[in-house]
């Protein structure tokens, strides 16, 4: 087998009508960029939705053509692997408020022609979720297997499982949180205040100039710093020098400085400063207890919550996190597993051992991909229909 | 993981829990307790498990399975979140029993415990006539690996039951050829290999 490769093109849904956020803004239109792998069966019934994190895309696996590297979850999506593609038709799309194909704040505003920078709406987790809603019924379909997803992807599928539970089956949720701590919150604030105080970014308005690149890189070199494990920071990086003879001063000298250098720089070249404000700003106001709860809510099935409740009684949900997360520690995994077990929903949970921070969700895929495998095995063979009655009854 | 004696207790454990109740299976190995009681009794369980290896037959099986050590992590369940807490063969391996037990009857409003019995005739013999705690008597391992750290007679369990207020409202003693009491014999301390206690709080 020369190109044993399977080559993927992102598509792109026009929605030709407007779309309502949360906050109640609207845009006259809208763009969704998302990629399927595997295939649809004929009932319909097994499709898998998977959900990016913050600086991933629609392209979660597979090659694009002329692409050295796959997809950002090329590890965990693909014939035999944890969401096997021979078994189940799988669906990424880039999130509203991204700048990977779906409208955000670097696409025009039909009403003025040019980038919406800061007039873009303010979205939340759930006008992800809203907008996958629009992709799930463009696709015609109504019932999915399961909905996945690792940090702010994590974020996504709880929303979404709790907004419409009889639309899943069950879902994954790995290194991710019903809502985000202080120091999370922290973190994020000084990425975008790193951007911000880029005078390149005048408020918003860069289109069609130089971006904010150094304020982005920094935003990104920070995010490194908490996604990466002190210990495997120093097991990788120590106190190696790269260029010993250099006489520059504060030039990066140190591997890890390197590290994050270049991490920052690839990191502008493929993404949005402004999109990176609001998609942390969305990660920073999630509060999954208070979203469901709010009197203000329009959105989701089952505005009186006891039907609401009925739906996810008996689905299934696993949750995973990573001993060496501090990002997203374990503590916080155990939370959605309290808060989803007084719901009634069947949830499994596993930590898994690892040096590798939170970036594990993305590269330690063998403990997870045993479990994910299991687990969705056990739903096909448990429960052929799709929406179970509730035990007892 | 010690699970030699655990499936005999299967259909008494079946027994006496009610049909449809909330059930937290403490160290729930594979699973199998659990999906015993799903398939007869459809219960709504969960089991609690440390190893990896337990946790992936579980899920496979579609057993909701969650990992943590009973030691440290039981706080994490509100009170009163199960009818029932099962600690099936796995009493022996726990570091601080009293703390396990009494948030067991926290967490649930039932506890359900089986023991080994320390104080049996052939472990007794066994001791006295090879100076050693066999693994055997043990149930695994040798001293210093394996992960059985408490020996308890049934007699001396009854007794620290009353101690810390805890009652027992129902028991099965295993004594040899395959005769189960439900009523403490003669000897029972001497005769029984096995026991298994259903509790509540006095």
């Amino acid at each position: 087998m020369t190109d044993s490769r399977t080559h993927v093109e992102t598509q792109i849904l026009s929605v030709e009508r407007p779309f309502r956020f949360e906050s109640g803004d609207i845009i006259p239109r809208l763009d969704i960029a998302y990629e399927t792998y595997g295939s649809l069966n004929e009932r319909r019934d097994n499709a898998v939705l998977i959900e990016h994190a913050l600086s991933g895309d629609a392209h979660a696996a597979f090659y694009h053509e002329g692409d050295r590297k796959p997809g950002w979850w090329d590890c965990m999506i693909g014939p035999g692997k944890a969401f096997d593609t021979d078994r189940w038709f799988v669906i990424c799309s880039n999130v509203i408020g991204g700048c990977k194909g779906t409208t955000g704040p670097s696409s025009v505003d039909p009403a003025t022609g040019k980038p919406y920078g800061l007039t873009f709406p303010p979205m939340s987790i759930r006008d992800m979720v809203e907008v996958q809603r629009i992709l799930l019924k463009h696709l015609g379909i109504d019932k999915l297997k399961c909905i996945a997803g690792g940090s702010m992807g994590g974020m996504q599928a709880l929303q979404f499982f709790c907004d419409y539970p009889f639309q899943f089956e069950s879902f994954i949720c790995i290194a991710s949180a019903m809502k985000h701590s202080a120091q999370q919150i922290a973190f994020n604030e000084v990425g975008r205040r790193a951007i911000m105080a880029d005078p390149r970014w005048n408020g918003g308005n860069y289109y069609g100039a130089a971006p904010p690149e150094g304020g982005l890189s920094v935003a990104r070199m920070i995010g490194h710093i908490t996604y990466l494990s002190e210990q495997m920071m120093q097991e990788k990086f120590g106190r190696i020098r790269k260029d010993k003879e250099s006489r520059a001063v504060f030039r990066p000298s140190f591997e890890v400085e390197h590290y994050l250098d270049y991490q920052g720089v690839s990191f502008v070249k493929r993404f949005d400063a402004n999109s990176y404000l609001y998609i942390t700003n969305a990660i920073d106001n999630f509060d999954l207890r208070s979203s469901l709860s709010s009197r203000g809510r329009f959105r989701g099935h089952g505005r009186q919550r006891g039907q609401h409740m009925e739906d996810m009684r008996s689905k299934r949900g696993l949750v995973i996190s990573f001993t060496s997360d501090w990002l997203y520690p374990s503590s916080q995994s155990k939370e959605i597993v309290q808060f989803f077990t007084a719901l009634n929903v069947q949830v499994s949970y596993t930590e898994v051992a690892t040096e590798h921070g939170h970036d594990a969700f993305l590269t330690d895929y063998h403990q997870p991909s045993e479990i994910i495998q299991g687990f969705l095995s056990s739903l096909s063979e448990k429960s052929p229909s799709p929406c179970r009655t509730s035990i007892g009854s | 993981m010690v699970h030699k004696i655990s499936s005999q207790n299967y259909p008494i454990i079946q027994e006496w829990i009610d049909r449809g109740s909330r059930v937290l299976d403490l160290g729930c190995g594979d699973g199998s307790l659990l999906e015993a009681l799903v398939n007869t009794k459809q219960v709504d369980g969960i089991g609690v498990e440390i190893s990896h290896d337990m946790i992936l037959k579980c899920i496979q099986k579609g057993i909701c399975v969650y990992q943590a050590d009973i030691d440290k992590d039981l706080s994490e369940w509100v009170d009163g979140s199960f009818d029932y807490v099962v600690l099936n063969a796995t009493l022996q391996v726990i570091t601080r029993p009293y703390k396990v037990i009494s948030e067991m009857l926290r967490v649930g409003r039932f506890a359900v415990i089986s023991i080994s019995n320390f104080g049996y005739a052939r472990n007794r013999m066994r001791v006295l006539s090879q100076g050693r705690v066999s693994s055997r008597v043990r149930l695994s391992g040798c001293w210093h690996d394996t992960p059985v750290l408490r020996f308890v007679s049934i007699r001396e369990f009854i007794s620290s039951l009353e101690e810390i207020g805890v009652e027992i409202m129902d028991a099965r003693y295993f004594f040899p050829m395959n005769i189960v009491s439900r009523s403490r014999w003669p000897l029972y301390n001497l005769l029984a290999r096995e026991g298994i206690f259903k509790l509540r709080r006095a």
